[in-house]
């Protein structure tokens, strides 16, 4: 197990810093080979070699028992130190003999029933016991550290490479390897919830994606069946984003539950990347249309200008003949409708897009009816509008420029197809979750084949082609801005009831309201 | 037919030019020409004009830019800002600026007409009384006895609404922006308070108004402000 973890630390890139670590542990390792079984018969040897050598130096210099004694004692101890309790107690027993027949008077005799020999052996036995325990315990948490800075380095690792994955890729055929190869575990599976994705690798593959799916069910840690087998669900917050399983000798709980963490982060992160490169996109694309249809607006609006100032100044001058006076009428009329069905194509333009991009804000339907009528005013002449007191109480969450022009469109159709001099009365209400505004007016009805398509894009229905002057994109542009945010509109037509046009909004939760309440809810 | 004022028209586009040349001539004006905002402002100070007509979109210095600097030596020439409608923000600048009023293109030459003839009259015209009675259709507001009659009998407004309309009546035929009559009326540390003058606004309109949804004379102009009608329903505002 050591050897394994030392080799797993040298394939990762250590820093300078780390490098003392380093030779201390391999110290420690040294020590710990030291003392693996084959160790016991070379710690014993060690001893007896080391005891015989200092009896013969001692002998030699004819030291007295006491330095002798000390002599043994350190050489007990030592071997306690390197090899533990047993070899130091076999280096004391040989200690004592020969401190017995070398040292004690009388000199060159045993003399077993000495009290002096159970003494020293008593010392040496304690030395014996006392330091290899504390040298025991010292190596035991050398062990115990080694193997949490291992942990740590290979989650900083894991850390430092999930800052290099590719953002704009699929996250999980990243860094399913990247777990693998280092921490060295056997297998791994990565269940992607909102994704719906599961990357795995390793022999047992398939069944850590269906412990990983289960994990991510039950939003909860399991155990595999196996050894070292665990799942752990991926959790954001609170919220479970998926699920990762893995299988390995090396792997603990402890480990397990920071690669979880880092694999759910890596997962957030490429998420929030993705959306926020795709509401770039958005963004961009909206400000490029922009620019285009406003220059557009641009270049179509000041001919139509030059037209419109030199035929109502034409008119106004009143130097003319009837037939003349006609002409300049006529050009003056088809000035204005070109001017109007110019306005209406980039209102079309501009809501006509898939996900176009709604400004919304609280705004009150009374509002929406003074905008839309005051770009109206000019085309009423006097028109009698009613607005009924159940509108002054609604609010609407919602584009105000897009709501504005839906309404005025619904304005211009009841007045132009309406019986003149009949009143027009707009009202409202709410109801089954939406705010329902209905436009209404007297006249001819509609025919019930034409109710549909008339919120078609330049549909007119066959009577109104003879009798009012339209584009037949008003109605249409409507629709498209009351689906745009999320509505709908529907027209209710009877021979001598009027015809009604329903323009229907989801209401904005109470959420949505107070959220922009604080901020001005108009621009 | 005796001129009615002297007018300055910029704007970089040469047929609105040539077609606004012709026009107003043909109507009365005495009218002169130029095609950028660097030009105008040199004309301005050489000659003296009854209003000037600036285009908003101009390459250039523009016409936000133009107006400010002309509103800034002379502060009672009128000035009436050409705008393409949908850029609400342009009005609320121009105003800001210091335009009289905007138009949006392409416009009634006749409406056009009406309005310089106002900015005319507002140019040369002497100082107003501020104590005097004003008159708009059948609405008289008088200032110094704090009453309002409508067709000759008695409203009673409060004292903010009465404050409120005689704002708006003292700049009647002009377009008043929402911050500008908070700021006016309420003080000078309001500015953004809509609902608030919306529902004054609303007030006003059903004691002064018969159809109070469809006004004639306290108009709304969509994302700007306010304007209170220069002529009663008779007349085109």
């Amino acid at each position: 197990m050591k050897i394994e973890l030392d080799t797993g630390l040298a394939a990762l890139p250590l820093h300078a810093v780390t490098r003392a670590r380093h030779r201390a542990r391999h110290w420690t390792n040294y020590w710990q080979a030291v003392r693996s079984k084959s160790g016991f018969v070379r710690g014993c040897l060690a001893g007896t070699a080391a005891v015989a050598l200092v009896t013969l130096i001692a002998f030699r210099l004819h030291l007295n028992l006491s330095a002798s004694g000390s002599l043994y004692f350190l050489i007990v101890v030592m071997v306690s130190v390197v090899w533990g309790f047993w070899e130091a107690s076999v280096t004391s027993l040989i200690a004592v003999t020969c401190l017995n027949y070398f040292f004690v008077p009388p000199i060159l005799t045993w003399t077993i029933t000495d009290p002096q020999n159970w003494v020293a052996l008593a010392t040496f036995e304690a030395a014996a016991l006392t330091v290899s325990r504390l040298s025991t315990r010292a190596q035991g948490q050398a062990k115990a550290e080694a193997r949490q800075r291992a942990r740590v380095e290979k989650l900083y690792e894991l850390g430092r490479r999930i800052l290099f994955l590719d953002r704009r890729q699929m996250i999980g055929p990243q860094i399913v390897p990247l777990i693998q190869e280092i921490f060295g575990v056997e297998s791994v599976a990565l269940f992607d919830a909102t994704l719906a994705r599961v990357d795995a690798t390793g022999p047992a593959a398939d069944e850590l994606e269906q412990l990983a799916r289960n994990a991510y069910f039950q939003d909860s840690t399991l155990v595999g069946d196996e050894a070292h087998t665990w799942a752990h669900v991926l959790r954001l917050g609170s919220k479970p984003v998926g699920a990762l399983a893995l299988r390995g000798a090396q792997l603990g709980r402890l480990t397990m539950l920071p690669v979880a963490s880092l694999t759910a982060i890596a997962l957030e992160r490429a998420r929030s990347f993705q959306n926020e490169s795709r509401a770039e996109a958005a963004r961009q694309t909206e400000q490029l249309r922009t620019a285009v249809l406003d220059g557009l607006a641009h270049a179509f609006k000041t001919p139509l200008t030059a037209i419109r100032t030199a035929s109502s100044g034409l008119l106004e001058a009143g130097r003319m003949s009837a037939g003349d006076h006609e002409l300049a009428a006529l050009i003056d009329e088809q000035a204005e409708h070109l001017n109007r069905l110019t306005t209406e194509l980039l209102q079309m333009a501009r809501i006509d897009a898939d996900e176009v991009r709604l400004h919304r804000a609280r705004v009150s339907v009374l509002t929406l009816v003074e905008d839309a009528l005051e770009r109206h005013r000019q085309q009423l002449h006097g028109r009698r509008i009613e607005v009924s007191d159940t509108v002054s109480s609604l609010e609407v969450y919602g584009d105000r420029e897009i709501l504005a022009t839906a309404l005025e469109q619904f304005i211009e159709n009841a007045s132009r197809y309406s019986t003149p001099g009949s009143p027009i009365t707009v009202s409202g209400e709410e109801n089954l979750g939406e705010t329902i505004l209905a436009i209404h007016n007297e006249g001819p009805p509609i025919r019930p084949s034409d109710r549909e398509r008339i919120f078609e894009r330049f549909y007119r229905a066959e009577e109104s082609r003879h009798r009012a002057p339209g584009t037949g994109l008003g109605l249409s542009i409507a629709k498209k801005a009351a689906e745009a945010h999320g509505g709908r509109t529907w027209v209710v037509s009877e021979e001598n009831a009027g015809t009604t046009f329903f323009f229907a909004l989801p209401r904005g939760t109470r959420r949505q309201l107070d959220a922009v309440a604080g901020q001005g809810s108009d621009r | 037919m005796p001129s009615q004022g002297k007018v300055l028209i910029v704007d970089d586009d040469s047929s609105i030019r040539r077609a606004l040349l012709n026009t107003l001539h043909g109507m009365g004006f005495h009218v002169e020409e130029a095609a950028t905002g660097e030009a105008a402002l040199q004309r301005v100070h050489e000659d003296p004009y009854d209003a000037v007509l600036l285009d908003v979109n101009m390459p250039g210095m523009g016409g936000i830019r133009t107006c400010r600097e002309i509103r800034k030596s002379m502060p009672r020439l009128g000035i009436l800002m050409l705008t393409v409608r949908d850029s609400e923000n342009d009005k609320v600048m121009a105003l800001d600026a210091g335009a009289d009023d905007y138009i949006t293109k392409p416009f009634n030459i006749r409406e056009l007409a009406a309005r310089i003839r106002a900015a005319v009259r507002r140019s040369s015209g002497s100082q107003v009384d501020p104590d005097a009675v004003i008159r708009v259709g059948d609405i008289e507001l008088d200032p110094v006895r704090r009453l309002v009659h409508k067709a000759g009998e008695p409203v009673h407004f409060t004292p903010k609404e009465f404050d409120l309309l005689r704002y708006l009546m003292a700049h009647a035929g002009l377009p008043i922006t929402h911050a500008r009559l908070l700021r006016a009326v309420w003080g000078p540390e309001y500015g953004s308070e809509l609902e608030y003058l919306r529902t004054f606004i609303r007030q006003l309109r059903k004691k002064l108004e018969e159809t109070p949804a469809a006004p004639v004379y306290l108009l709304t102009d969509s994302h700007v402000g306010y304007r209170f009608a220069e002529t009663g329903p008779a007349g085109s505002s």
